[in-house]
């Protein structure tokens, strides 16, 4: 009865959150849709990684080389290729960063820790710099802008911010499930395994370097299709909007903010920190105070991050709430 | 003298000077990193912080040699507090939560500077003795970029016989390799982390001081030469001081000589450098430490 019960409330929330998804552009305009959309873009950026960090105990300092890879990739193909549909642009995107990543990978699965985050800090930089020299492929300083942008329905998305908004979370939100649902998989229980002890599950018998690749590779192409889905939105890549070291760290701080470990801690840091963002744009100038009080309490005060805090205090809860149910019994 | 030989070799003064001022950032993020475990993301703003504290002791006494002596030890009396109030109470969350600390901290003392010093890049007077040119051998130098060079040699020398011929160094030189073994020992350890928090916050505090009159004060000035330290680091190995200086010194050499000849792809060579030294030994050059 009771789980019945539960699955009950379960389906009518997700029902309940999936309408408010669906009719958000009618009700709230497009300013707060263009919310909705940059949030589940840095959600997937923030999940891609967390696959490779808190699943996987791999840190890297240079998960913003997929995102830009996934912009430019599309964002040249649809400057290039005429007639091309947004769909196989959006695949070529995340094509772009899964390549990047196979060419890599042969170098990165051996190393791990420290080794790990500076070969990342340096192709990102690589990768950055390349972008901001080669200004007859990537537009220099001033990025790919303008490229064309063809809808499903409409001649083009420009104009038509409703349709870009059901795009962009038709994706991602695809791109969030698939993530939640990969780490059910017994290959998702793999990389757990490998976090915290990849010898043990060596002597099992898996084969450590070629997870770690499967993984690093799925990562690469969710931040591939996160950073697709950026530079189409916004109709801009640039080596400072997609490739800078400031977009590697973003979701770093994200998932620091949100909680590592937990699956929805990243989405939760995101939210948070575009709160912040929003706030700080119409309330103070200097982004970096609170940011970094922010920061410095997060790690102080909630190691955990929020998700953490939320746990600690529904046990807290419940302790009091059984305690004082006790007490009832007893009087 | 050969007009070309002498600009060459002036060039080669100019990487030598930047070389060294990237090492004595470095070394102390080199020495905190072997030690501690911690990458201190505040550290280039520790360096830009001493270049400030340097221009408002020379805007009130006049004398760059009061600054080059006070602004280095009021950034290490910040980087000990720093290391007193904050990182020893989060050890418990591990190396990632203290990176993200440090970048709290950094990201607070750059919004402080900006409130204080306002966000224009403020210059700062060569004292009288080191502006000018000096003759040597028919060739002329500014005489400020042989004062860097020198300094930093001197801290260097300083440094090694600190490390290699005291008591101290030798307790340091042990807890690089084994803290937990040191402090079972019945060394107080949180004392040695926090003098070594602070000589390496003063190497970035005289490296600031020493840089302020050549690049100007900004608050941008954290990120350019700081992210260039960083990779120095990461390219000599970790917990490593010779591969620091060796690489230091390439890295000078190859923005002064890049600038000159391919000036459009100077900052890719570093990164070139970096992203092929680390294909082939992930740990950096000298790196012992995983």
């Amino acid at each position: 009865m009771r789980t019945m019960n539960k699955k009950l409330t379960s389906v009518v929330l997700w029902g309940f959150f999936l309408a408010v998804l669906a009719f958000f552009p009618q009700v709230f305009g497009v300013y707060y849709s263009n919310m909705v959309v940059t949030l589940a873009i840095f959600s997937v950026f923030a999940l891609s990684l967390n696959m490779l960090m808190g699943y996987t105990g791999l840190l890297s300092f240079g998960h913003a080389m997929y995102f830009g890879f996934g912009g430019y990739g599309t964002a040249l193909a649809l400057k290039h290729i005429p007639g091309l549909g947004i769909l196989p642009a959006i695949g070529l995107g995340m094509l772009a960063a899964v390549v990047l990543a196979l060419v890599l990978c042969p170098l990165v699965v051996r190393v791990s820790g420290t080794a790990f985050a500076m070969l990342h800090l340096a192709f990102g930089q690589l990768l950055y710099v390349l972008a901001l020299k080669l200004y007859f492929v990537t537009g220099g300083e001033d990025g790919i802008a303008n490229f064309p942008v063809p809808g499903l329905l409409t001649e083009s998305l420009k104009t038509a911010p409703a349709h870009m908004y059901y795009l962009a979370v038709i994706v991602l939100g695809v791109c969030i499930w698939l993530m939640w649902f990969l780490t059910k998989t017994p290959f998702g229980q793999i990389q757990v395994g490998i976090r915290d002890n990849a010898k043990r599950i060596d002597y099992l018998g898996f084969k450590v370097p070629q997870s770690k690749a499967v993984i690093y590779t799925l990562s690469a192409l969710f931040a591939g299709v996160a950073g697709s889905i950026y530079g189409i939105s916004h109709n801009l890549v640039s080596a400072d909007g997609s490739l800078g070291i400031g977009m590697s760290f973003a979701p770093i701080v994200s998932i620091m903010i949100g909680g590592v470990g937990s699956f929805f801690g990243p989405i939760v840091g995101v939210a948070i920190f575009q709160l912040v963002d929003e706030l700080i744009l119409r309330y103070t100038e200097s982004t970096e105070l609170v940011m970094g009080v922010i920061l410095v309490t997060v790690v102080m005060f909630m190691p955990r991050g929020f998700m953490g805090l939320w746990d600690t205090l529904k046990i807290k809860i419940k302790a009091r709430w059984a305690a004082g149910a006790g007490m009832e019994k007893t009087s | 003298m050969n007009p070309t030989v002498s600009m060459y070799l002036s060039q080669g003064i100019h990487g030598i000077a930047y070389g060294m001022i990237l090492f004595l950032i470095a070394s102390g993020l080199n020495i905190i990193f072997g030690m501690m475990g911690i990458l201190n993301m505040a550290h280039a703003v520790f360096f830009m912080l001493a270049g400030y504290f340097c221009y408002q002791v020379v805007t009130l006494t006049g004398s760059f040699w009061v600054g080059l002596l006070v602004a280095p030890l009021l950034t290490a009396v910040l980087g000990v507090l720093m290391e007193r109030l904050f990182l020893r109470r989060a050890q418990k969350v591990g190396h990632f939560g203290e990176l993200i600390l440090t970048m709290g901290i950094g990201s607070v003392i750059v919004a402080a500077i900006k409130k204080i010093w306002g966000t224009e890049s403020l210059p700062l007077q060569m004292p009288g003795m080191l502006s000018g040119m000096v003759n040597i051998a028919g060739m002329s130098y500014p005489v400020y970029r042989l004062f860097v060079i020198g300094l930093a040699l001197l801290i260097l020398v300083f440094m090694m016989l600190l490390l290699y011929r005291t008591r101290l160094g030798k307790i340091v030189r042990a807890a690089v390799s084994d803290r937990d073994m040191v402090n079972a020992l019945g060394i107080n350890i949180n004392l040695v982390f926090m003098f070594v928090f602070g000589v390496g916050t003063w190497m970035a505090g005289v490296a600031g001081v020493a840089i302020a009159p050549i690049l100007t004060v900004f608050p941008g000035l954290a990120d350019q030469v700081g992210m260039d330290a960083f990779i120095v680091v990461v390219t000599g190995g970790f917990g490593s001081l010779a591969g620091a200086f060796i690489v230091s010194i390439i890295f000078g050499l190859l923005s002064s000589y890049g600038v000159q000849f391919v000036s459009q792809f100077a900052p890719v060579l570093m990164v070139v450098f970096m992203a092929i030294v680390l294909a082939f030994r992930p740990n950096g050059l000298f790196g012992v430490k995983g």
